[in-house]
């Protein structure tokens, strides 16, 4: 085997004297450059799952290999740089790489392992393990947050090994080959040996095992009783399969590997062999996950259709109902109550049909079901207050709103007056008034429009109801249900009421921001900065809000919220958008985060931007320990600058930049470096560094947890050693403060056309949100002082360039400031309220100093 | 190609009277382009039709002309610069824009030689296309 390039000069390199600083710096200088294309990337696939881009699979492929490519370059910088093979590092990079190739290659790689997942772990990100009315369900509860049956499901991964053991998933294949390629032949002797063969197959141990245990916990060692539903792949999906597969209901726990077997051979029904031979689906290897469920102890149960099919109410939703369990109402052998509801609040009942109910199917305690006579009293009366029709009805539009279609809900309410839902699937009739015709074009063309063409759109779709407006800081517990919310400012706070809004307006807001995340989680259609809505939005005015055309209308455009529930394709269910999810597991979650904790290793990189962090971090150590311990390759001896402020500065002096006479103790005297000596004037005089600023009243804010962090961060043991690399006009400076991470770059003093800087800032311990917000503020302090910025997540780059050189060393000033100012302020972010102020004190602050200094 | 400015985006649908709508012709042999602009044209006021293979689109444009065609660039069977030339020809009034994921500069160059409106690479931002099929209404007349 060749000897890639990499190590050929590592092996050049050990014969060789020391190789000058000048070259090595170079490298670093280029690991640093790529470091950053690959941040850049990361972040730009992140905002691909946003709904505002198109991009097909070409984009998908081709940014993993571009980063595929750069991370492994990288690494071999790194290991150039360092002289090192970093054999860890090059294999949790091809893991990883290889992980995404699987990804790619369609062969879902199931990223659990497991037999079985838990409901409450499941959501549609998981959909290959759980199948789809599963994950379904997940979403439902995970989600959503509403009552569902306790369960579990058997993964699909489970499935295939069994399947794999007992030497029948080549045979299902060829089955299934053979009949496409016959058209059929032969079909329903081929689906009973199939069956039988798969009722009959010995589960591999584990699988037995971990399903037997798994079964008995969920029964209470046998107290309840269980049902089993299949949960196959594409099942309630675009193709239906609706009812082909079996559920098994009233199974004892004891009796769930023979009712898992059951369900799994149903895979390969007549029924279901027949519809994919139909339908084209030959090529596609089915998959079984099933689900297992805990029975509920149902007082009334039936089912909803968020549109009633017969077409004679455009805007009703049809519930039936009836006594005990609801398998004889999904059967239609029972007589039910039917109720046609209005599909807007207040959800109107329009007619109540009360049928004589003189049977009910349940539980029976001895194990199975048994039916039983209804109570005289009980026969003719409706089974549902108006009360209960009423949240079964708002939860029904909000599982609408959610999965984007017209739903078919199974629902059940328990002894204890719980509603619980069993399962939502499309509906396969489609409304009448649904279908997408000219006059939904028309009424989008007729509408009033009250605002247009300004905002981003963080969630895209179309949402109708009244506005309310929600004010700084306003209590929102009373927010009415079905309302747009509109507010000055986007806040996370917002998430607790999404559930009950329609869509989200804000005058101000950013698409990465953590509401836009809640949003786009619960599909709730959101614009933000959106300029005047505050301002021309009256409060509990009726709009309809088009997120993906960012215009909001007068009224309620019927015509373009059915068409809403009609999306031929929802997007974030395409190949395209779970795709780019999946690979982006392994791509941008940061989960190395300490330099200083044990598990800051290769092998612990999980990701590349793991990969990535891990680089630098050992890059800046490198050149610290080159210079200090090689003293012989580098021009200028390396220094330890003592500085006024804690900042465990090393400084590497590549051309004039400190004083010739100074001695090995370097201090800030001695610096000729312009921009570094700008800079740590900003941190100084600015007077930002202080741990309690003076002029903001932080009163409550300032808990007990603020100051512990503030004060650990000032002690200089946590400040780890940071890098400067200097000449008389060249600054790159690497700051680690706490778990701040700043990156400056800059050129200042030749001509003005070479003026530039670069500035980044990343990294916190808080949580998400409030990084976020600091990103924010830093990124409208950068903005003020003309720096182009892009903010991904809660990394900001700033960069300006070409300024006379006077203006840009008070840049390099306001750095410092801005530098010393946010170091103290995450913990404090707990409102966009607050980084509004902070960043108005923020100004104040820095023009105060300017002018005393001028 | 244009830059990104979302800001100075053309005002949304008005309360015209014009009963008339804008046509648009979508062809993309990615399915995904085409189930996403579709409705997206659709719901925005336009009348849209999108195709997956050039033959069927070709066929449909040598049937009736439409306002405005979005294409992309690399397709199998027929590429879209040849697929564009031969809408020039049957309506030198319709405005192309394409869409190219493989966007270099000589591809945008020869696609501006043979007459096209506007080049968006890819991905784009939904928000971006209907700025250009919008400044193609304005300058072509085709809203009050």
């Amino acid at each position: 085997m060749q000897l890639p390039v990499w190590m050929e000069c590592l092996v050049w390199w050990r014969k060789k004297p020391p190789v000058p600083f000048s070259v090595l710096f170079k490298k670093f200088k280029s690991i640093l450059e790529r470091n950053n294309a690959i941040l850049e990337l990361i972040a730009d696939m992140g905002d691909k799952l946003g709904g505002d881009y198109i991009y097909d699979r070409q984009y998908i492929f081709a940014s993993c290999e571009k980063l595929g490519d750069q991370v492994f370059k990288l690494v071999s910088d790194l290991s150039l740089l360092c002289q090192r093979k970093n054999v860890a590092l090059f294999n949790a990079f091809e893991g990883i790489q290889h992980q995404i190739a699987e990804e790619l290659a369609g062969r879902r790689t199931l990223s659990r392992t497991d037999h079985i997942l838990p409901l409450a772990e499941l959501t549609h990100d998981l959909v290959d393990e759980g199948g789809n009315k599963m994950a379904s369900i997940g979403d439902i509860r995970n989600i959503l947050g509403f009552a569902v049956p306790e369960g579990f499901v058997i993964t699909a991964g489970a499935y295939f090994e069994a399947m794999e053991q007992a030497g029948l998933r080549k045979l299902a294949a060829e089955t299934t080959r053979r009949l496409c390629g016959n058209g059929g032949q032969g079909l329903v002797e081929e689906a009973r040996r199939l069956r039988q063969a798969i009722l009959t197959m010995a589960l591999p141990k584990g699988l037995a095992r971990a399903v037997e245990q798994a079964a008995r916990h969920l029964s209470g060692n046998g107290r309840e009783m269980l049902a089993v539903r299949s949960s196959a792949w594409g099942e309630d999906g675009e193709a239906s399969f609706a009812g082909m597969y079996e559920s098994v209901l009233g199974v004892a726990a004891g009796d769930i590997p023979a009712a898992y077997q059951q369900v799994l051979a149903s895979l390969f029904c007549e029924e279901a062999l027949r519809y994919r031979l139909h339908r084209d689906q030959c090529g596609e290897e089915p998959a079984m996950a099933v689900g297992v469920m805990r029975m509920v102890d149902a007082a009334v149960s039936g089912g909803l259709y968020t549109y009633a099919p017969l077409g004679e109410q455009d805007q009703a939703m049809v519930v039936s109902a009836a006594w005990g369990l609801g398998k004889p109402i999904v059967d239609g052998t029972a007589e039910t109550d039917t109720f046609l509801l209005g599909r807007d609040p207040p959800h109107t009942l329009f007619s109540a049909d009360i049928s004589t109910k003189s049977s009910k199917l349940c539980l029976d305690p001895a194990g199975g079901t048994r039916t039983l006579d209804v109570a005289p009293e009980a026969r003719d009366v409706p089974c549902l207050t108006g009360d209960q029709l009423d949240r079964l009805a708002r939860t029904a539009m909000n599982l609408e709103r959610f999965f984007k279609r017209p739903l078919d809900v199974e629902w059940a309410i328990t002894t204890s007056g719980d509603l619980v839902i069993l399962q939502a699937r499309p509906l396969s009739i489609r409304p009448r008034a649904c279908a997408l015709r000219p006059d939904v074009a028309e009424a989008a063309r007729d509408a009033p429009v009250l605002l247009s063409g300004k905002g981003i759109t963080a969630m895209g779709g179309v949402a109708s109801g009244p506005v309310h407006l929600v004010g700084e800081g306003e209590d929102l517990s009373d927010f009415p249900y079905g309302a747009i919310l509109v507010a000055r400012h986007s806040s996370p706070r917002f998430a607790k009421v999404m559930p009950k809004c329609r869509g989200i307006i804000t005058d101000v807001g950013s698409a990465t921001g953590h509401m836009a995340t809640i949003a786009r989680e619960l599909r709730v259609p959101a614009l933000v900065g959106a300029g005047p809505a505050t301002r021309t939005l009256r409060q509990g005015q009726e709009i309809t809000l088009d997120a993906d055309h960012v215009v909001v209308y007068a009224g309620v455009v019927e015509a373009l919220c059915r068409n809403e529930l009609v999306r031929e394709d929802v997007f974030e269910e395409s190949w395209e958008y779970r795709t780019l999810k999946r690979v982006l597991r392994h791509v941008s979650p940061l989960t190395l985060l300490d330099p200083k904790s044990e598990a800051f290793r290769p092998e612990n990189c999980k990701t590349f931007h793991d990969i990535a962090r891990y680089v630098h971090q050992r890059a800046v150590d490198k050149l610290i320990t080159l210079a200090e311990t090689h003293q012989e390759i580098t021009k200028g001896a390396p220094r330890k600058l003592d500085t006024k402020l804690p900042l465990g500065l090393t400084v590497i002096d590549v051309e004039g930049g400190l004083d010739p006479a100074a001695g090995p103790g370097a201090d800030e005297k001695d610096i000729r470096c312009r921009p570094l000596k700008a800079i740590l004037e900003g941190m100084n005089i600015s007077g930002m560094w202080e741990t309690n600023p003076v002029a903001v009243d932080m009163g409550s804010f300032m808990s007990s947890l603020t100051r512990t962090v503030g004060a650990d961060m000032a002690h200089p043991a946590r400040l780890g050693r940071n890098l400067a690399v200097i000449s008389k006009e060249y600054l790159n400076l690497h700051l680690r403060l706490g778990y701040h991470f700043t990156v400056v770059d800059a050129f200042l003093g030749g001509s003005i056309n070479d003026n530039v800087i670069y500035f980044r800032f990343m990294g916190g311990v808080t949580d998400f949100t409030r990084r976020s917000r600091r990103a924010s503020l830093v990124a409208a302090v950068l903005e003020q002082f003309d720096f182009v910025v892009e903010i991904k997540g809660d990394m900001v780059t700033g960069r300006v360039k070409k300024h006379p050189t006077r203006a840009m060393l008070d840049k390099m000033f306001m750095l410092g400031g801005l530098i010393g100012y946010t170091r103290q302020l995450d913990a404090k972010l707990d409102s966009d309220e607050a980084g509004q102020r902070h960043l108005e004190h923020f100004f104040n602050r820095i023009a105060a100093v300017k002018e005393t200094r001028e | 190609m244009i830059p990104d400015t979302p800001d100075t985006r053309a005002p949304g649908p008005d309360a015209s009277t014009e009963r008339r709508r804008t046509s648009i012709l979508i062809l993309d042999d990615e399915p995904i382009v085409c189930k996403r602009l579709k409705p997206f044209f659709q719901k925005a006021g336009y009348e849209a039709e999108a195709f997956n293979q050039p033959a069927e689109a070709l066929a449909r444009v040598e049937e009736r002309r439409f306002d405005v065609v979005i294409t992309d660039l690399k397709m199998q069977g027929l590429d879209g610069l040849a697929f564009l030339g031969k809408v020039k020809a049957l309506y030198p009034d319709t405005d192309v824009i394409v869409i190219t994921g493989f966007a270099t500069l000589e591809t945008a160059r020869e696609s501006f030689r043979k007459g096209v409106f506007d080049f968006v690479a890819k991905p784009f931002k939904l928000t971006k296309i209907l700025d250009g099929v919008r400044r193609i209404e304005k300058e072509r007349g085709l809203v009050p």
